[in-house]
């Protein structure tokens, strides 16, 4: 009963690092920009959000409808003013480009928010659980875990059906011959950045909600996010969404092993993908 | 058309001849400074030999071989581990044990290197940092190395100050003959044109004959060793090691930033980032985040508008090379 | 004679430092077919990259219907009329046949319906490639590609088609295929650089011909009047080649 148990913690965790790994296979699985600041963008925002929770007494859905806004601004601003200038087919400019300013953020957040760890205020949700046989589940790593299905399915149909998808995956593909089909591959690389960090804005949201953030946190969500989306297979949405319940019940299976040991159980699967199926569990067969 | 009479190849520069000199001078003084130096500089000086000999692998690696690693303290932290394991649980002289513990990063380095072969650029990188973690983990998770605790070199006691420095500044010399030696010896070697062509573009290099997956795996280990050799000084050195400090991604990110602000792809812009890094950390350290930010926004502006860093920037007001690796024919009337 | 819908002035260019075009003059008038001619090398890709804009120019080296648009960027040159099928294919992988066209429809001078060009109507010059509509691009042969990168190309609803070596790496009855549709093409009205390396192809598809050597125009004139002995010397740059 305690693995089963471990597996749907595990499951929901893996909700939490789907939040992360969508804007992430958006930008590295689809466009291929290496973006080291992912996770700092993802923190910055908690930051933001904590902070004018203080402020603005909105509660948590009123947060989302200020946060995402301020998300998409930012992830439009990111790929218009650098990402674009670093894109090709050499992914070290893009790689330092986004470490610079990952440094750089990290410690902008220092200087703002201090190195304290903060979340939001602890409402109804984030406390409630309710019980299913003899096992015990938050109420909001349900509706995060919910969140992220939705997200994975609605960002998967606008990459297959809508006008931006299809031209999104052409640019990805080919970015000259995009151009010669007509599409500005600049602006819809702005424009898939910010729905890639837009999500990340409604993540930050619900990190703040389930447990703390502090400046330093990025790396380990940034290593989450890359590890689910290279497990489920670079390209696949779905694929993102598959690989962060992987990991999410291989951090959570290694916890119950020995405390210390969940996060390398986590990475030990990585790498074990890579060794056995380096192309991903739900990349198509070549 | 006329005949050429007499043609030679020439590699040496005056540049390079002034800097040859001053690099033995250099050297020299290096190891005298246990005669004429206070100990407080003798420290600076191992932590300055350890980075400028970390960030010439990652510039070896990331700048010729095509191989961006942000896993390189891994190497780091088992070459440590091992050194402070041998000198303290097995008694190991640990002047020898220095040596003897770069087993643990050519160890690491070949399964670490099959494993990540077939990945390209950015999965790569993430691999390497991916396998750093997990070591580190793995060592905080193991009793034997004291776990999370850390271990502390307490066999260094045994030798007097003096001895302590007059054996680091010969190590720091080994060091650097190793690491900035070794690599303009294979740069100026037949790998050296290989390893340029490889740089410009890996898949022509392959149809030119270059066998590039065997050059790299011999890079990559190359590296590992390079770099463990350098934590496991600076680990004896501080004489205290944790799996926090040993598997520190920081190491990555200064190697990112050293290389990058002094210029990849020479051995020259290694050099020049270190001292950069080295005395900026000196003089603005103490701003803390304030003096990182800055850092932080200069590696993303080399990046977006100077590709060539520092040294890139130098060649361009003219070409004086202090590691001449290019072959320069020249006829003779 | 009316004025040309595409021409260019005196364009140089090149990639980087490297220059590769001399001063190309070229014409091109509406309804008509002209073929660009040369040795590998000779800089006719370069030139069709810089009239599309996808390498940099000054802006009054390409005039199109009456503007000067050097230097537009490629995306904007489609909208206003301008299709490429470009050197090999360069289909986008991992999408299906009738995604890669929809990536043309989406961003054409005119909408679906508007326009020469239907979907329906490629998939009846293209029967093969109505069947194969749903499949993924990499499982199509050389020639089905080639097929569809024309479809895209037409899917813009080009007035101007420029025609990166079509017949490249293509069995010859792939080829004559493909070359049976040019009529269709500039009877609805779009005009068509044709660049080739298979002189006999380029004569007989074109009204007019260029040869390039080496970054600059030696030959001109109309593809019927034009002796074989005078193409041999204009490719190759020597006036003893044997064609």
């Amino acid at each position: 009963m305690q693995w089963l148990d471990a597996i749907i913690q595990g499951v929901l965790l893996g909700g939490m690092y789907a939040q992360y790994a969508l804007g992430m296979a958006l930008m590295f699985g689809v466009m291929r920009i290496v973006n080291i600041a992912h996770g700092d963008v993802m923190i910055l925002l908690s930051l933001i959000a904590v902070s004018l929770a203080g402020v603005l007494p909105v509660g948590n859905i009123g947060l989302i409808v200020v946060i995402v806004p301020i998300a998409v601004g930012i992830g439009w601003a990111l790929q218009t003013f650098i990402l674009n200038r670093v894109v090709g087919a050499d992914p070290l400019p893009s790689l330092i480009a986004t470490f610079g300013l990952s440094i750089a953020l990290q410690n902008l957040m220092l200087e703002v928010w201090s190195a304290d760890t903060r979340s939001l205020p602890n409402s109804g949700i984030a406390s409630e659980s309710f019980q299913i046989g003899p096992i015990y589940v938050g109420l909001l790593p349900v509706i995060v875990l919910i969140c992220a299905f939705v997200l994975t399915g609605g960002l998967d149909a606008v990459m297959r059906y809508t006008r931006f998808g299809r031209g999104l995956r052409a640019a990805a593909a080919d970015t000259e011959a995009a151009a010669m089909t007509g599409v500005d591959p600049k602006r819809i690389y702005a424009t898939a950045t910010a729905i890639a960090v837009g999500i990340l804005g409604l993540a930050a949201v619900f990190a703040a909600l389930r447990a703390t953030v502090s400046p330093s946190d990025g790396s380990a969500q940034l290593i989450y996010a890359f590890e689910a989306v290279i497990i489920g297979g670079m390209g696949s949405i779905w694929g993102a969404f598959l690989g962060s319940m992987v990991l999410g019940v291989a951090q959570a299976i290694g916890l119950r092993v020995d405390p210390g040991l969940g996060i390398l159980f986590g990475h030990l699967v990585f790498l074990l993908v890579l060794a056995t199926r380096p192309e991903g569990i739900m990349a198509r067969k070549k | 058309m006329e005949t050429i009479k007499h043609m030679r190849v020439a590699r040496a520069t005056t540049s390079s001849r002034i800097a040859m000199t001053l690099g033995i001078v250099v050297l020299v003084a290096l190891v005298a400074m246990p005669w004429w130096a206070t100990s407080g500089n003798i420290r600076w000086a191992i932590e300055l030999c350890c980075y400028i000999a970390i960030a010439q692998m990652w510039n070896l690696l990331a700048g010729y071989a095509g191989l961006v690693s942000v896993g390189q303290q891994a190497f780091i932290g088992v070459a440590g581990y091992l050194l402070f394991v041998l000198a303290q649980n097995f008694g190991v002289n640990p002047f020898v044990a220095v040596f003897l513990s770069l087993i643990a990063p050519a160890v690491l380095a070949v399964p670490t290197y099959l494993l990540l072969r077939r990945l390209d650029g950015p999965y790569f990188a993430i691999g390497t940092w991916v396998v750093a973690e997990a070591v580190r983990l793995a060592t905080s998770n193991i009793d034997y190395v004291n776990a999370g605790a850390g271990m502390t070199l307490r066999v260094m006691t045994q030798y007097s100050q003096h001895e302590r420095e007059v054996a680091f500044v010969l190590l720091c010399a080994v060091l650097l003959l190793a690491t900035i030696g070794g690599s303009y010896w294979l740069l100026r070697s037949r790998h050296g044109l290989a390893l340029t062509a490889m740089r410009d573009n890996p898949v022509a290099a392959a149809s030119q004959g270059v066998n590039v997956g065997r050059l790299r795996f011999c890079i990559f280990v190359a590296a590992a060793v390079g770099t463990g050799l350098a934590g496991a000084i600076y680990y004896m050195a501080q004489l205290r090691i944790t799996p926090g400090a040993g598997f520190d991604p920081f190491w990555a990110s200064m190697s990112i930033f050293i290389v990058m602000v002094g210029g990849i792809g020479s051995i020259e812009g290694a050099i020049l980032g270190a001292l950069i890094y080295f005395f900026a950390d000196r003089l603005f350290g103490e701003f803390g985040s304030a003096y990182l930010i800055v850092l932080g926004l200069l590696t993303l502006v080399i990046a977006l508008y100077a590709r060539g860093g520092v040294w890139g920037l130098l060649q361009k007001l003219g070409d004086h090379p202090w590691f001449p690796v290019r072959r320069k024919l020249i006829v003779e009337e | 004679m009316s004025t040309p819908i595409l021409s260019t002035h005196a364009l140089t260019g090149g990639y980087g430092d490297f220059q590769a075009l001399f001063g190309i003059d070229l014409e091109l008038h509406e309804g008509e077919v002209i073929s660009l001619i040369g040795a590998n090398g000779a800089g006719k890709s370069t030139f069709l990259k810089s009239v599309f804009g996808l390498l940099p120019v000054a802006p009054e080296m390409v005039r199109y219907d009456g503007a000067a648009v050097g230097g537009t960027p490629a995306h904007r040159m489609v909208r206003r009329g301008l299709a490429m099928v470009p050197e090999g294919r360069r289909l986008f992988v991992g999408m299906t046949v009738e995604e890669n066209m929809r990536v043309a429809i989406d961003n054409a001078r005119l909408p679906e319906g508007e326009g020469q060009w239907t979907r329906e109507r490629l998939f009846e010059l293209f029967p093969i490639l109505g069947e194969k509509r749903r499949q993924p691009i990499e499982d199509l042969s050389g020639g089905q590609q080639q097929m569809v990168a024309i479809s895209r190309a037409l899917l813009c609803q080009p007035r101007v088609l420029l025609c990166d070596e079509i017949s490249l790496g293509l069995a010859p009855k792939v080829i004559r295929e493909i070359y049976a549709i040019l009529p269709e093409i500039t009877a609805a009205g779009t005009s068509i650089v044709l660049v080739e390396q298979d002189v006999t192809l380029a004569r007989e598809a074109s009204n007019r011909l260029y040869c390039m050597l080496e970054g600059r125009i030696t030959l001109t004139g109309a593809s019927s009047d034009i002796s074989r002995d005078d193409i041999a010397a204009a490719y190759f740059g020597a006036t003893d080649a044997v064609a």
